[in-house]
């Protein structure tokens, strides 16, 4: 009685390969794949940086600005735009004080850590046009990992900083981590069953199917149209994993001055600003690729509809930072156990009988 | 090969910054920010048990989701080979049910309600 299920088999070229087509590389054997897979890597991570230096010194501020009613940076280039290069060099040539009782080697990792995982995250999600780093068979759950890794780092920065504030920015950090982990990842359960497989490019491609078709237009099975339940609370649970309003307790630059990350300067708190940004676009790339049909759409090449859908979130982030109060610390982990838990579970269950209905 | 990269990227902008930052020591520089106050006591403080009583309940709700995992990834191919739904489903919604009464059970007994410190209740009470 035991049902034997083997998911499709995934034969989609992932960038590497392509390159070791495109360049030649595979006479060399396996010192050019090596090469392959670095210069595939090296191409996804400053794209992915690129995105950061856009939405981090300029686009945030511009954003902010339009919903304040304010100009924001105008004087450095067209609309303001080589700021980014201004504040690159300004962050980075700047002096790097070490606190007194610092925790040595946490509080020099911590940044690190913070960006690199966020940074690692970006290899399985399927971006469109071939780029597709590596495409594993438990993609979501690796994905999910390196993302919560990043907790660790905030543990570190907020527990090495020898300051009451980073402290209880660690603290806090923690406590909203284990209350969003949880409905996130159950929600995210239910699009497995919906999929029936952990990889990422089977994901997106079982979002491909046409749902229905309305006056001639076709709408596609992304999983936000068909379950958009789960994805308004993927969404929300997302908020709480990046850490923006509402949920951006562990900073809270009214309470605890930066949370974690007082007592960094230089290229350490670039680091750290890097990392949230990188992280608020990796969580982008999750709900595009589980909700959103990853890199799909019409006319456009895959890798602009993928970023169209990541910039969109970042929008929305960006919207209800300056829309909504954010929550205190105590409410947030009552939102986060006695609501979202509880919604994410039913959800779950929901969709389980739902798919055993139809199935 | 991104992990490679991710750690790469850092770690050459740490180079870059400390050839390009200057560094001028002064005691003064160093003390720790407290709004701009001298800082008094220490950080390594007892802080609010919540933290753990909130951890403690995660560790079994992320082992429980670990197992919930191949559940979701062979559901709806069982389905489809013909696995009655109360076989499929069955199971999964005992162990869910069964992990909800531990839920309900933690939450009468307070353990996701933040707790306040004896001190903060007393306080609370007087500006009742």
């Amino acid at each position: 009685m035991t049902p034997t299920f083997t998911p499709l088999q995934n034969d989609a070229v992932l960038l590497p390969e392509r390159l070791v087509d495109l360049l030649g590389l595979g006479e060399f054997g396996v010192a050019g794949e090596v090469v392959a897979a670095f210069l595939g890597a090296f191409l996804v991570a400053n794209l992915m940086m690129a995105m950061t230096g856009v939405a981090g010194p300029w686009a945030k501020r511009k954003i902010t600005a339009a919903f304040t009613d304010r100009i924001a940076v105008n004087r450095v280039g067209p609309f303001g735009l080589l700021i980014i290069v201004a504040d690159a060099v300004r962050l980075l040539s700047k002096e790097l004080i070490i606190p007194d009782g610092v925790d040595r080697p946490a509080w020099d990792l911590a940044p690190i850590l913070i960006a690199s995982t966020a940074l690692l995250g970006f290899a399985v999600i399927p971006m469109g046009s071939g780029i597709h780093l590596a495409d594993p068979e438990v993609g979501l759950v690796f994905v999910f990992a390196v993302a919560s890794m990043t907790s660790v780092g905030l543990v570190m920065a907020g527990y090495a900083s020898n300051n009451k504030y980073s402290f209880l920015g660690g603290m806090r950090a923690v406590a909203q981590n284990l209350a969003y982990e949880i409905p996130l990842i159950v929600v995210a359960v239910s699009v497995v069953i919906f999929a029936g497989t952990l990889q990422m490019s089977e994901i997106v491609a079982a979002q491909a199917e046409p749902l229905l078709v309305i006056a001639g237009v076709t709408i596609p099975a992304w999983y936000a149209f068909v379950n958009p339940f789960a994805f308004v609370l993927f969404v929300a649970a997302n908020m709480m994993e990046i850490g923006r309003n509402p949920f951006d307790t562990p900073e809270a630059p009214t309470e605890i001055v930066a949370g974690y990350q007082t007592e960094y300067s230089s290229v350490y708190f670039v680091l750290v600003f890097l990392g949230e940004f990188l992280h608020i676009f990796l969580g982008g790339a999750i709900i595009a690729t589980l909700f959103l049909g990853g890199p799909a759409g019409p006319v456009l090449p895959g890798i602009v509809w993928f970023l169209i859908k990541i910039w969109a979130v970042f929008l929305f982030t960006q919207w209800l930072r300056s829309a909504l109060p954010r929550f205190r610390i105590d409410q947030l982990i009552e939102v986060g156990w006695k609501g979202l838990l509880v919604l994410s579970f039913a959800n779950l269950i929901l969709t389980a009988i739902i798919v055993g209905v139809i199935a | 090969m991104l992990g490679v990269v991710a750690l790469l990227i850092p770690l050459g902008m740490i180079v870059v910054s400390s050839l390009l930052r200057p560094s001028v020591p002064e005691p003064n520089k160093r003390a720790t920010y407290e709004s701009g106050e001298v800082p008094t006591g220490t950080t390594k403080i007892r802080f609010n048990i919540q933290y753990y009583m909130v951890a403690l309940l995660f560790v079994v709700f992320d082992v429980e989701t670990v197992l919930i995992f191949p559940w979701a990834v062979m559901y709806r191919g069982a389905l489809e080979e013909g696995v009655p739904l109360s076989q499929a489903l069955g199971p999964m919604l005992l162990f869910i049910g069964i992990l909800v009464i531990g839920l309900v059970w933690a939450w009468r007994q307070g353990a996701v309600s933040w707790v306040e410190s004896p001190r903060a209740e007393r306080k609370g009470r007087e500006v009742r």
